[in-house]
């Protein structure tokens, strides 16, 4: 959506946001006002702006879950927030637990407050290594998780479309980037909905990396595929849908029947003490994904090798 | 000069969302305010509302989201929307002001459309029971739109069915120049839904001028006329259209096979009943 830069102003205080859409508009930003707190998330769902501004106010739960819903979004955590709070009590609020890109203290000095838009605006297009296909961290942020969950109860799972490259030479790579979308988004809610949630990350192409819990992680692998089945059908003409396979050509000319698009899941658990480093969990999963490809259809391996 | 039609053509354009029925919208938000309700029973909830439907359906068709007019059914939407963004969705929704008699009666005659569908492309066994149960939820929410957003046509509309022998097709189509189907079309293209689920919303009362989707077109044609004629629901008028010919010889269909659909709709509507006094009962108990 191409024109203005659009702010989400998420604020009850008539006082306070009266002056500062005036201001901001003098500024050709297009300001939206949402006033009712309980129903932001879903207008901001439906109608996604270029930034948030949240006046947290005496920062009453409502107000904290909207910011930590969107943050773990991965289409919405790359939109910039900015809170206001009221002065004196920077020192008291727990930082960690609130995701903002930055803050303002009311009352907020004009000045300040376009230097500090532009900025944030700035360091989302900077720090962020997330892929702008699918908005899901690149590998910077895979490397740190990955790290992360070394020698605990928790397992690395790598994600890769069989057959991709005969689907893009047929259906066109549009296509094959709705595939790689779908794939994302059906990765990023089945990890997001398991009861200890997890980090999902976009490695590059058609491979994705997750992270969950060691005993969930056969379980998530196997929704995943189930989703991905489901929705990938609707990706393919009414001729292959019917039959189950579409013929593409190999090297040497020669008519093919390709299957629908499946995907295959190495599950590498990190509570394993042999693997000590980054690169031997990712070869681990190379070796293991042979063994995942060689079945035609959608599977998951998982790595049982003890220490 | 711009005609009658145009002008409803823009207007449509314009709707950003419509109002859902009450008491779906307060059992959902029950749903959503514990953790654990799944996926299923969300989906499932959902489905049974055209508004809510038609709004997830819009959010996930989105450009935003990246795959424009590809998805169709509820419970891929919230495969790729994911739970909690659909129970936001849901709880922001604007609700009806006024539970009027007609309200409750389109949202069952749509209802009941959706669950005769399923029968139909079960017993008949069509693919994609799912996508073209949707189609027939939706069928009607061109009607919606002359409701809320034409009231005072609307009004005329419906004095003229209370006043004579003739449909709401009809009256619409003397007063708007258009009727419900064709700017149920024009809002599906609005929103970016699925061709699949446009073209039979658009030509469930003419399925002939339907190409690309004749069989689902069909299948929607005929479960609107096979709820109209039990009863259930209120469409906005008391007549029954024929079932046409071009729908009968795309189904293949024959007496006997209608007469055991007629009947396994029948045996449904009464669990669809019930699940409808539910829903407006527990519109009532919150108010």
């Amino acid at each position: 959506m191409k024109g203005k830069f659009r702010i989400a102003l998420l604020s009850d205080d008539r006082k306070m946001s009266e002056p500062l859409i005036l201001l901001l508009e003098s500024r050709e930003y297009c300001v939206v006002l949402r006033t009712d707190f309980s129903r932001v998330l879903g207008a901001l769902y439906s109608d996604p702006p270029d930034m948030i501004i949240i006046d947290l106010g005496a920062f009453t739960p409502e107000r904290l879950k909207i910011v930590s819903e969107l943050k773990t979004d991965s289409y919405f955590a790359i939109i910039p927030m900015i809170g206001f709070i009221r002065p004196s009590i920077e020192e008291s609020v727990a930082w960690e637990q609130l995701p903002l890109d930055d803050y303002m203290v009311l009352p907020v000095q004009t000045p300040e407050l376009f230097s500090r838009i532009a900025l944030s605006i700035q360091r989302m297009e900077r720090i962020f290594d997330h892929n702008p296909l699918t908005k899901l961290p690149g590998n910077t942020s895979i490397r740190r998780a990955v790290e992360k969950s070394m020698g605990k109860p928790r397992a690395v799972c790598y994600v890769d479309i069989n057959l991709f490259k005969p689907y893009n030479d047929i259906y066109g790579f549009v296509r094959g980037d709705e595939v790689i979308r779908m794939l994302a988004r059906i990765i990023s809610n089945a990890v997001k909905e398991s009861k200890e949630g997890g980090f999902s990350g976009h490695i590059g192409g058609d491979d994705f990396v997750f992270i969950v819990s060691g005993k969930e992680a056969e379980a998530v692998s196997q929704l995943v595929i189930d989703r991905f089945s489901m929705i990938v059908v609707n990706l393919f003409d009414k001729e292959a849908q019917a039959r189950g396979y579409y013929i593409s050509k190999d090297r040497q000319g020669r008519r093919q029947r390709i299957p629908l698009l499946g995907i295959a899941i190495a599950i590498v658990p990190t509570s394993n003490t042999a693997i000590q480093h980054y690169g031997e969990v990712a070869a681990r999963a190379a070796e293991l994904k042979k063994e995942a490809k060689a079945s035609k259809a959608s599977c998951y391996v998982i790595d049982c090798r003890k220490a | 000069m711009q005609t009658k039609r145009e002008e409803i053509n823009r207007m449509v354009q314009d709707v950003k969302s419509l109002p859902a029925l009450p008491g779906i919208v307060v059992k959902l938000r029950a749903l959503a305010e514990s953790d654990a309700a799944s996926l299923q029973i969300i989906a499932r909830l959902i489905s049974s509302d055209q508004i809510l439907s038609a709004k997830v359906l819009k959010l996930v068709n989105s450009p935003f989201y990246g795959f424009p007019g590809r998805v169709s059914t509820v419970s891929n939407a919230l495969i790729l929307l994911g739970v909690n963004v659909v129970k936001a969705l849901v709880l922001s929704s604007s609700i009806f002001d006024l539970m009027e008699e007609n309200v409750v009666g389109l949202w069952e005659h749509s209802l009941g459309a959706g669950v005769a569908a399923n029968i139909i492309t079960k017993r008949l066994a069509l693919p994609d029971g799912e996508e073209i149960s949707t189609a027939a939820l939706l069928h009607d929410i061109g009607k919606v739109i002359i409701k809320i957003k034409l009231k005072e046509e609307a009004e005329r509309i419906r004095l003229k069915v209370d006043g004579g022998e003739v449909s709401i097709r009809e009256a619409e189509k003397e007063v708007l120049d258009v009727d419900h189907a064709e700017i149920g079309g024009w809002l599906g293209k609005t929103w970016c839904l699925p061709e699949k689920l446009i073209e039979p919303i658009a030509c469930h009362h003419d399925p002939v001028r339907s190409v690309t989707y004749a069989d689902r077109t069909a299948v929607v044609h005929l479960s609107d006329i096979l709820i109209k004629a039990s009863g259930f629901g209120y469409s906005g008028d008391d007549l029954v259209p024929r079932i046409q010919e071009a729908a009968w010889k795309k189904l293949n269909l024959s007496d006997h096979v209608l007469r055991e659909i007629v009947d396994e709709i029948e045996d449904k509507l009464i669990e669809v009943k019930n699940f409808s006094l539910e829903i407006q009962s527990s519109h009532e108990g919150k108010v």
